[in-house]
């Protein structure tokens, strides 16, 4: 079960989700805001999971203080260190898969590894966030939204006050700066696209692959861009595989033997 | 219109062999399994000569009607012996295959054969399941995974993983690549609403088989809509359909020909025929319809040169494939020297004449 909790950080109270023991898993929502699914609560069997709502989402103050996402990354470490959990595995998800770039670039001591689903950090010309109405969001997030119980509807004025921030810090689709500092990180990143993504095409994957030393890509097979909620079981078994061994994770341990 | 040879590796033992399913490997002959595969060679380079433009082999198991369980070994020892003709690998049954095996296999024949294989992928029919234990209830969700597998193993330029439904693999970094980029000819075979939208999705052709024009048209039509849908229209060799030819002389010879029942060879008990029947779901364009069985396929293609000319012409029409994969049924006779004279009458009375249709 998840209980809810809130830490200062940079002049933020940040409100946070957290369930489980075991090592850190410090989760950054995507453009939509803190939602958990299935994904966090399998997780946090195996993890002591803290979902962060980022300063300006959800049903925070509005949020005119972070320049970029650099910054919003350093506020993120901050609250972390001020929960005084170590060093922690870090998921990003969308969006805040590029704030979670910029955290394990700016702390490579604290982050164990990097998951990052669906990851928003290199998009392709002219994409943007998905928007709407429920319905049409849906549409956008999952692969078969009919099997996914229907979205709450977002409140107006959350949603233009995210809409701003998102679009003050997501910065350009191809972030040069961002990308040649890919190249130095050394913690273990394990990338996950839903082959169905319809928001960031699973083939902008590779580009992770390309530039970050020790990167895993894994596509996650029928899941549209809310991995997690799509294909929950499928998502938490090759993360919580991939945080505990890290590049190990590619040797198997599953039993094969049907009669012994 | 392009025409493909079916190649079953005709096995012809002077002795009985029970007939039932499955055929007590004792039975086998290994005298007349080597002069089946030796035939086709013969048979092939005939083909070759007379002009058709592929040839086809399939995955068929304990079969001593179809004699390739691992057609990609007849692909590679065909393009090896026949210089020219496409090798149409029809198919590989994904199910019960390990798809990226299947990538890798499939990139090395195309390779071997210098840029010559054609691929489909088949969820195969309902008995050939019995042979690795494949639950056929989970045949038509693996068969789509898997085929979306094998296309990424050839394309996906960066090493990757797969978290899938039914195949899981935490590396994926396929060599050899298939000679023809991004990959070979490619087809999803069959005529359900799953495979016209999976080739229709992917902008590979769809390959039916053996049912009449008005059901497998139902496909081909459904199939052409899907990829409206996706902003594309299929170039007519896109549609492929395998059928049944029965070529004679004259069409009396062909009527009389096709009265003599023909019982399905291999049958097996009725208990489990209808076990599986009812294990198994297939559908028309997403018109249910019942399984195969080991029943009698039907003769599309029957009659003189010039009642097939007219059959393949509406089979071009009715349908709009652009290629016929030919089963040829031998008239009233099981010696392949009889099969070589049909295979030379179509060759020379009726592959000249549809050409241009």
């Amino acid at each position: 079960m998840f209980s809810e909790g809130l830490v200062a950080a940079d002049g933020f109270r940040i409100r946070y989700m957290e369930a489980g023991q075991g090592p850190p898993l410090v989760h950054l929502h995507g453009a939509g805001g803190l939602r958990l699914t299935r994904a966090h609560d399998l997780l946090s069997r195996q993890f002591r999971v803290i979902a962060f709502e980022m300063p300006g989402f959800g049903q925070s103050p509005e949020n005119n203080h972070t320049r970029d996402m650099a910054e919003l990354a350093s506020t993120m470490a901050r609250a972390a260190g001020n929960l005084r959990l170590g060093n922690f595995n870090l998921m990003g998800t969308s969006f805040g898969g590029k704030t979670a770039l910029w955290l394990a670039l700016q702390e490579p001591e604290r982050v164990l590894s990097v998951v990052l689903e669906a990851p928003a950090a290199i998009r392709p010309e002219g994409s943007g966030p998905p928007s709407g109405s429920p319905e049409e969001m849906a549409r956008r997030l999952y692969a078969h939204p009919e099997r996914i119980p229907p979205m709450p509807a977002l409140d107006p004025t959350v949603q233009a006050k995210t809409r701003a921030l998102v679009a003050r810090l997501r910065g350009p689709d191809r972030d040069a700066d961002l990308e040649t500092r890919l190249r130095e990180l050394a913690t273990p990143t394990l990338v996950l696209f839903g082959t169905l993504d319809a928001v960031i095409p699973p083939g902008m994957g590779r580009h992770y692959k390309e530039l970050i030393p020790n990167c895993h890509l894994v596509f996650v097979y029928d899941a549209g861009h809310a991995i997690g909620a799509e294909r929950p079981e499928a998502f938490a078994e090759v993360v919580a595989d991939f945080v505990e061994r890290h590049e190990a994770f590619i040797i198997s341990r599953t039993p094969t033997v049907i009669h012994p | 219109m392009q025409v493909s040879y079916f190649e079953t590796a005709r096995y012809h033992d002077p002795a009985a062999i029970p007939t039932y399913w499955p055929v007590p490997p004792g039975d086998y002959d290994p005298d007349s399994g080597a002069q089946a595969y030796h035939g086709m060679i013969e048979r092939l380079r005939f083909v070759e000569e007379l002009g058709f433009d592929w040839i086809s082999v399939s995955e068929h198991h304990y079969s001593p009607r179809i004699l390739t369980p691992a057609p990609a070994i007849s692909a590679a020892y065909i393009a090896a012996r026949v210089p020219r003709l496409k090798i149409a690998y029809l198919g590989p049954i994904v199910p019960q295959s390990n798809p990226v095996r299947v990538a890798e296999e499939l990139a090395m024949v195309d390779t071997l054969a210098q840029g010559r294989l054609v691929v489909g992928m088949l969820r195969g029919t309902t008995n050939e399941y019995l042979t690795f234990d494949l639950n056929p209830q989970e045949a038509r969700e693996r068969t789509d995974e898997g085929m979306e597998l094998i296309l990424k193993a050839w394309t996906e330029p960066q090493p990757f993983g797969w978290q899938g439904r039914y195949f899981q693999f935490r590396t994926v970094a396929v060599w050899p690549r298939p000679l023809q980029q991004p990959h070979p000819p490619t087809y999803a075979l069959g005529t359900s609403r799953e495979s016209c939208e999976f080739a229709a999705r992917h902008h590979i052709g769809l390959g039916v088989s053996f049912a009449p024009y008005e059901v497998v048209g139902k496909s081909t039509r459904f199939f052409r809509e899907e990829c409206a849908r996706y902003d594309w229209q299929p170039a007519p060799e896109q549609i492929v359909y395998r059928a049944n030819i029965l070529l004679t002389e004259t069409d009396e010879a062909a009527e009389k020909a096709l009265k003599q029942p023909l019982e399905p060879p291999f049958p097996m008990r009725a208990g489990l025929r209808d076990a599986l029947l009812q294990a198994d779901s297939r559908n028309v364009a997403g018109e249910p319809r019942a399984a195969n069985v080991g029943g009698v396929l039907p003769t599309t293609f029957f009659g003189s040169p010039d009642t097939v000319v007219e059959q393949v012409k509406r089979c071009r029409e009715e349908i709009g494939a652009g290629v016929i994969d030919l089963m040829f049924r031998n008239p009233g006779s099981d010696d392949p020297g009889v099969l070589m004279e049909t295979l030379e009458l179509f060759g020379t009375r009726v592959l000249p004449r549809i050409r241009d249709i």
